[in-house]
């Protein structure tokens, strides 16, 4: 990860692909391996081209995943030479404009950190819609970014730790006499964004009512839970390390990283209902020097089939509407973006955390200070 | 222009330019240590200087990020704590490290066994070592695992996840720090004088205390130093292994940088890097800590 704990910068997912490399190398690999991958055959003569193109992404298994399902396939058809890079992060994409010296064509980040960025500037140039696939639903279109990638942010548990009983939703969670055991939470550091609709759902808000977020209530909650709470974690793999080594009968965990655990034996699954559902998206930052590459690719990306394969690969959903018919229905059984599934999660509103983040994070890491 | 040098005895004669002139005998250090001190000032100070005039300079000239920081509680207890965990890590790692650094300075025989299990996991990433731990700690780890077994414990406890586990963890990481400079300051000590004590009568703990003991005590500042300094900066090992509440100052920079706060992080990192030269300033007036950065023996 670094020479020396001292120094280096440890964003939450630089980290979890470098955790991730250590953590899950002993476990089967969580990809859907039976039958053969779709493939996109012919593309639109607009989305070829010529050059490269450098794209930032979160490393680990989803690059893995990433390469196989869009960049290699989008190289080889458009002629448009891809170069990846782990260790996307807003704060870079914002050192590079202003710099001057922006070593990115596209940047795998959140509609949140990216509005969030551009509330202090033009950091991110604007998404040409006229080329993106019109499978792409309009809730997963911002003016300066793409979705791309849907997962969730879920309730997970130990299935030997309560004889049977199955916790459905945060009351269960924040129950710990009829649920025993210590519980992990996300918490600030690492880029984390607190779980205060968890807090709520726990509190008895339904689901519709989260947002825009009651904060004190929010807390109010959080105080019944807080002694339970051995871990506010920061990256992907700890909840999985916690639950592996049971050190944690409850925890919250990013739903694709519950596939390598459960490949690996441990008696551990996803209660979905009250997940959060969060997207990742694209961002062409200002003044990249392939941007008209970025935005080639970016709507290559998006089309139904190599949407289709990401989901084959991780479990993780298709922003794109006419992907479902390229993914078998027994996969679409662990995909946050299946319909049986999508009615359980709560969509998570990046444009209330975009105005309250700050606010929320200052106050969260009082309480748990104070 | 030359100067002749009067030698008493009156029967040699030296003559030695000065002046102005260029002197390759003065310039070989500035030559040897020109491209690091070049790279430095390019890599190191120019960046470091322009992250912390931010702190003073964003937007504009001002100290407002300092008054918010003067009010800010979390700050307060994220800086107390960091400090606390430094000061505890380094008193640990005193404890253990003096009596190793005596073994690998008394026992030649073993000093190489000793050396490799000091540096061995000196050598391995900080990352695998904190899995490691987790392994150890865990509330079904080998410890407490070990401890049921023995009966000496009727139900596991809680190592890991806790500020202790930070602790252990983190005098194992630091460890040779520790042991290394106090370990050359023992080295230095002339041999005769142990042995004239024990001649002249003094018991073996008599000679430890009066001889050994104060002449290894630059050694001892140096590896405080050390290992204080470099334990303020920790950020994975906590982590990973620390307790809920565990937020050290480089998490709350780190934190500040990602909320895109650079001008309250870089504020923080000034009070981080004043503390630490303070710390470096106030040891270095101790008397024979310089030395102790000297290499070589006797």
């Amino acid at each position: 990860m670094r020479r020396f704990p001292s120094s280096k910068h440890f964003s939450r997912r630089t980290a979890m692909g470098l955790i991730g490399a250590g953590l899950a190398a002993p476990y089967v690999r969580p990809s859907y391996a039976q039958g053969a991958w779709p493939e996109q055959t012919s593309i639109p003569d607009i989305l070829k081209g010529s050059g490269e193109l450098r794209i930032a992404t979160f490393g680990g298994t989803m690059q893995e995943t990433q390469v196989k399902a869009y960049f290699e396939p989008f190289e080889k058809i458009s002629g448009i030479k891809v170069r990846y890079f782990p260790g996307t992060s807003a704060p870079k994409v914002k050192a590079m404009v202003e710099t001057g010296n922006v070593e990115w064509d596209v940047a795998q980040l959140s509609r949140g950190s990216i509005m969030n960025l551009q509330k202090q500037g033009e950091y991110f140039e604007k998404i040409d819609y006229s080329l993106i696939d019109d499978g792409v639903g309009k809730e997963f279109r911002f003016e300066y970014g793409i979705e791309m990638l849907v997962w969730a942010q879920v309730l997970a548990y130990r299935t030997d730790a309560f004889k049977g009983a199955v916790p459905k939703g945060w009351a269960d969670f924040w129950d710990t006499a009829k649920f025993p055991g210590d519980r992990a939470l996300l918490g600030t550091t690492g880029g984390g964004w607190p779980e205060l609709e968890f807090a709520l759902m726990a509190a008895g808000v339904p689901a519709d009512k989260i947002y825009p977020i009651d904060i004190d209530k929010a807390f109010a909650s959080y105080d019944k839970i807080k002694k339970s709470v051995v871990k506010w974690w920061d990256t992907g793999a700890i909840p999985i390390q916690l639950l592996t080594d049971r050190e944690v009968s409850m925890t919250s965990v990013w739903n694709g990283r519950m596939a390598a655990l459960q490949a690996a034996g441990v008696p551990a699954d996803i209660s979905w209902g009250q997940g959060l559902s969060k997207r990742d998206a694209w961002g062409i930052p200002k003044g990249a020097k392939n941007a008209a590459n970025a935005m080639k690719f970016v709507a290559y990306s998006t089309m139904a089939i190599p949407q289709a394969r990401v989901a084959w690969g991780i479990p993780y959903g298709s922003v794109n509407i006419k992907s479902n018919e390229f993914i078998p229905e027994a996969r679409q059984a662990v995909l946050p973006s299946a319909p049986a599934i999508k009615s359980q999660l709560v969509n998570y509103d990046y444009d209330w955390w975009i105005e309250n983040r700050e606010a929320v994070i200052g106050r969260f890491n009082k309480w748990l200070l104070g | 222009m030359s100067e002749a040098v009067e030698i008493p005895s009156g029967t040699l004669t030296v003559t030695r330019p000065i002046g102005v002139q260029f002197s390759w005998r003065k310039a070989i250090p500035w030559l040897l240590t020109g491209p690091l001190l070049l790279f430095m000032l390019a890599f190191y100070a120019v960046p470091v200087v322009a992250m912390l005039l931010r702190s003073v300079n964003d937007p504009t000239w001002t100290l407002a990020h300092f008054h918010a920081l003067a009010s800010d509680t979390v700050f307060f207890k994220v800086f107390s704590n960091t400090l606390y965990t430094a000061f505890t890590v380094t008193i640990g790692a005193l404890l253990f490290g003096y009596p190793l650094a005596l073994a690998l300075v008394r026992t030649p025989r073993w000093a190489p066994v000793i050396l490799i299990m000091i540096l061995l996991p000196f050598w391995t990433s900080v990352l695998v070592r904190s899995y490691a731990w987790m392994v150890l700690m865990g509330r079904h780890g080998l410890i407490n695992e070990a401890l049921l077994a023995l009966g000496t414990i009727e139900r596991p406890f809680r190592i890991l996840n806790t500020p202790l586990a930070t602790q252990i963890a983190m005098i194992h990481i630091l460890l040779p720090y520790m042991v290394l400079p106090i370990a050359n300051a023992l080295r230095q000590i002339d041999p005769s004088l142990p042995r004239a004590s024990s001649g002249l009568g003094a018991t073996p703990w008599g000679t430890f205390r009066q001889i050994t003991l104060p002449l290894s005590m630059s050694g001892v500042a140096a590896g405080m130093l050390l290992v204080f300094v470099l334990a303020l900066g920790f950020y994975i090992t906590p982590a990973m292994l620390g307790g809920p509440r565990e937020i050290t100052l480089s998490m709350l920079i780190d934190l500040q940088v990602d909320q895109l706060n650079w001008a309250y992080a870089a504020t923080l990192s000034a009070v981080l890097l004043a503390t630490t030269l303070a710390i470096i300033g106030v040891f270095y007036r101790l008397p024979g800590v310089s030395n102790a950065f000297r290499m070589g023996a006797r």
